[in-house]
C-alpha cells in the first residue's frame, strides 16, 4: 500500500482525531518531536536533536497525589493515546530497549507501561544518513523498523506503507481509502527504492562486552573522563538513557510526587547521606555510563543499550562520545 | 484523591507470597514479581503512622510502623527493605528490621536531610511507606545450619530481621551465636534484645571499641572478638554487616579462620530512588542493589566490579 504525499495532512489530521499525534517540526526555532496543531509542516528531512523518549518517559511527570489526613494516595498514571509519526528507525529501536528496561526484570513500571500501551508509532525510513549516523554499526536497517507499528518509506510522490503490528493495522484501517496500490510490488516494503548507508563506521568487536569489562581499572577511563564537564548533556539527549530522581512537592497536608530525569554523570547521583560515593569522580562515573550501555545491559537483557543515532556524536561538547569510549578502550590491544 | 491506598495484598492474585519470593542465590523471574502492597503500581507508597519511637542510641531511633487502621502494612522477608517518605522532604531506602503481627520496624541513624526529617516525627505522625523491595536472606538455603550473626554499629539494623526470623524458627536451624559491636556502650542499638530478649535463646558475644567505668563485658573491636572466640567453619553460615571497614577486616578475619565466601553473607547499602531496579543509580555492574540485592554472598560480590 502506498500514501500519496499529497494526502499526508488528512492522514494525520486522522491520527490526531483521537490521540496525541507527535510529530517532527519546527518549534521554538529547533525541529523536534512536538504535538502536532493541525497546521504545521512535519520535517521530514533528518532526525530532531532530541529522540522522542519523552512521549513515553516525560522529562517530569507526576506520579501520585497525597493527603495526609485523609490517607490517600492516587495514581496519577495518565492512559492517553498518543502516536509519534516520523519516528526514525533508530529511535524506534531504542524504544525496544526501553521497553526491555522499563517493563522487565522483576517489576514493570506502571508510568512508563501505561504509556507505552496507548502509543502508537509511525516510522519513517531515512533517505540520507548524517555525518554523524552510525546505526548501520548497531546492526540496524536505516530504512527499516521492524519494531515500529507502521513503517513509511519515501518512494517518490508517495509513502509506501506496511503494517508490523495490530495497531498498525488499525491505521491502516482509519486510513482506508486514502491509501492506494502501490505502482511496484517487492517483498521488502512496496516502492522503497531508496538504499541509504551510513558513511560513518564504528567497529564493534564482538566481545566488547567482555573487553570492557575486563579493563575496568585501564587508566583510558581516567584520560578520557579529563575531557568530560559532567554536563550530562549526552544522558538528556541519548534516546536509551533512562534514569530518574523522584521528588515531591508540599503544601500542607497535601502533596504530590513526581519524576524527572537524571543524570549518572552528576556528581550527586549516586552520593549516599553522609557523604559516601561510591562513584566520587567523572572516571567513574563515566566508565558506568559506558559499562551500562555496552556490557551491563548486555549482560542483564542481551543488547547494547545505544542505537547508533549518533546524537552524542553531534552534540557532546567535549567530543566525548560513545564512538571514542568504545574505540579508546574497547580497541585492539 | 479518587483511590485509597489499602493493605490488600495483590501478590495473592498473582500466586506469589512472601515464601515464595526468590532467594538471594537465585535469580529475578521474568516478568511481574509483585510482593507489595501498590495495586499494581509498585512505586505507590501507602500512608501509615509511626505508633512507636525508640531513642536507641544517640543518633539511632527505632519507627514502628502502622497502617492507619491499626494493620500490617506489608509482610517482608528478613534482609529486605522499605522505601520511606517524609512527605515533602524526600524519601529514601532503609531494612526492615522487625515485623510484628501488626507492625514493621526500622531503625533508623540520623546522617543527612531526610533522617533529620524522621528524627524530628513524634509518635502519631503519619509516614509514605512503600515495598518490599530486594531479595532477602536465604532463609530456606541455610535451614539446619549454625549461623554466626556479626555486626558493627547500625549494621546490627539489617540482620536483627533475620536472628528474629531464626528465633522464631528455632528448631529450623543449629547453634546461634550474635557477635556484636560499637564504639560505646551508649552506641549499642537493640539493648533490649542483646542484654535481655536474646540471651537465653542464642549466644551473645557483644563489644565496645574502648573500656568504660561502667562497662565489665568485653573490650576491643569486632574482628578481632571475632578472631578471640574462634568460631569454627563448620556447617556455619556468617551474616556480616557493619561499615565498610569493619566487614573488611572481619572478612580477613573470616577468611584466616577457614570459612569460605559463599558462606558469608552480607547486606549491601547503596543510593535508591525507585526500588525497582529501574532508575539506575543503585548499580553495581549489572546488578541493582535494590532488586538483586540488598543481601549477596561475598563470593556473589566478588563477581562485581569493585565500586562499592
Amino acid at each position: 500500500m502506498e500514501l500519496k504525499k499529497e494526502k499526508l495532512p488528512e492522514a494525520l489530521a486522522l491520527l490526531q482525531s483521537d490521540a496525541r499525534l507527535f510529530l517532527p517540526a519546527e518549534a521554538d526555532g529547533l525541529p523536534q518531536f512536538t504535538v502536532w496543531d493541525g497546521k504545521q509542516a512535519p520535517c521530514l528531512s533528518g532526525n530532531p536533536p532530541l529522540p522522542p523518549k519523552d512521549v513515553l518517559f516525560p522529562r517530569s511527570e507526576k506520579m501520585y497525589g497525597y493527603n495526609l489526613s485523609t490517607g490517600d494516595v492516587a495514581d496519577l498514571a495518565s492512559p492517553e493515546k498518543q502516536v509519534i509519526f516520523g519516528i526514525r528507525p533508530c529511535d524506534v529501536k531504542s524504544i525496544e530497549k526501553l521497553d526491555r528496561a522499563f517493563l522487565e526484570k522483576g517489576y514493570a513500571d506502571s508510568y512508563y507501561r501505561t504509556r507505552r500501551e496507548q502509543l502508537t508509532t509511525l516510522s519513517l525510513g531515512c533517505t540520507e544518513a548524517a555525518r554523524t549516523c552510525f546505526c548501520e554499526s548497531m546492526g540496524l536497517d536505516p530504512a527499516d523498523a521492524p519494531g515500529a507499528d507502521l513503517m513509511l518509506n519515501d518512494a517518490g510522490d508517495a509513502f509506501s506503507v506496511k503494517s508490523n503490528s495490530e495497531k498498525g493495522e488499525a491505521v491502516l484501517a482509519r486510513w482506508g481509502k486514502l491509501l492506494t496500490e502501490d505502482a511496484d510490488k517487492d517483498a521488502k516494503g512496496a516502492g522503497k527504492d531508496v538504499s541509504v548507508h551510513c558513511a560513518f563506521k564504528v567497529d564493534l568487536p564482538a566481545d566488547l562486552p567482555e573487553r570492557l569489562t575486563a579493563r575496568f581499572e585501564d587508566p583510558a577511563w581516567a584520560a578520557l573522563s579529563r575531557a568530560c564537564l559532567g554536563c550530562g548533556c549526552c544522558s538528556y539527549i541519548c534516546p536509551t538513557c533512562y534514569c530518574f530522581d523522584i521528588g515531591q512537592e508540599n503544601r500542607g497536608a497535601e502533596g504530590t510526587a513526581f519524576r524527572c530525569w537524571d543524570s549518572c554523570m552528576f556528581s550527586d547521583y549516586s552520593r549516599m547521606a553522609g557523604g559516601h560515593n561510591p562513584r566520587p569522580s567523572k572516571r567513574e562515573r563515566l566508565r558506568n555510563r559506558y559499562l551500562h550501555k555496552l556490557a551491563y545491559f548486555n549482560e542483564r537483557y542481551g543488547t547494547t543499550l545505544c542505537v547508533g543515532c549518533g546524537r552524542c556524536v553531534d552534540k557532546c561538547p567535549a567530543h566525548l562520545d560513545i564512538t571514542k569510549v568504545i574505540e579508546t578502550v574497547g580497541g585492539e590491544r | 484523591m479518587a483511590k485509597k491506598s489499602t493493605a490488600v495484598h495483590p501478590a495473592a492474585a498473582e500466586n506469589v507470597t512472601a515464601e515464595n519470593v526468590p532467594a538471594a542465590a537465585q535469580a529475578a523471574p521474568a516478568g511481574v514479581r509483585h510482593g507489595c502492597t501498590c495495586e499494581g503500581n509498585p512505586l505507590l507508597p501507602q500512608i501509615c503512622r509511626v505508633i512507636r519511637i525508640t531513642q536507641e542510641t544517640p543518633d539511632v531511633k527505632t519507627f514502628r510502623i502502622q497502617t492507619p487502621d491499626g494493620g500490617k502494612p506489608f509482610d517482608p522477608m528478613p534482609g529486605q527493605l522499605a522505601m520511606i517518605s517524609v512527605m515533602g522532604a524526600g524519601e529514601a531506602m532503609f531494612s526492615i528490621t522487625a515485623k510484628g503481627d501488626d507492625w514493621l520496624e526500622s531503625s533508623i541513624k540520623r546522617v543527612g536531610a531526610l533522617t533529620d526529617a524522621l528524627h524530628g516525627l513524634a509518635e502519631g505522625d503519619l509516614i509514605g511507606l512503600r515495598g518490599p523491595y530486594g531479595n532477602h536472606f536465604p532463609v530456606d538455603a541455610i535451614k539446619g545450619k549454625d549461623i554466626l550473626f556479626v555486626g558493627g554499629g547500625i549494621g546490627l539494623a539489617p540482620v536483627r530481621s533475620l536472628i528474629r526470623y531464626a528465633l522464631e524458627h528455632r528448631t529450623d536451624y543449629g547453634q546461634l551465636d550474635v557477635l556484636y559491636g560499637s564504639r560505646s556502650y551508649a552506641d549499642l542499638v537493640f539493648k533490649a534484645d542483646i542484654f535481655e530478649n536474646w540471651p537465653g535463646k542464642c549466644n551473645t558475644h557483644i563489644t565496645i571499641d574502648n573500656a568504660e567505668d561502667a562497662w565489665d563485658g568485653h573490650v576491643g573491636f569486632v574482628p578481632s572478638y571475632l578472631e578471640e572466640k574462634a568460631f569454627s567453619p563448620e556447617g556455619k553460615v556468617v551474616v556480616l554487616c557493619g561499615p565498610p571497614i569493619m566487614i573488611k577486616f572481619c572478612l580477613d578475619s573470616l577468611m584466616k579462620m577457614g570459612f569460605s565466601k559463599e558462606n558469608v553473607i552480607t547486606t549491601l547499602e547503596m543510593r535508591m530512588k525507585c526500588g525497582i531496579g529501574k532508575c539506575g543509580r543503585c548499580n553495581i555492574g549489572s546488578k541493582y542493589v535494590c532488586l538483586d540485592g540488598p543481601v549477596f554472598s561475598m563470593s556473589e560480590l566478588d563477581e562485581l566490579p569493585d565500586e562499592k
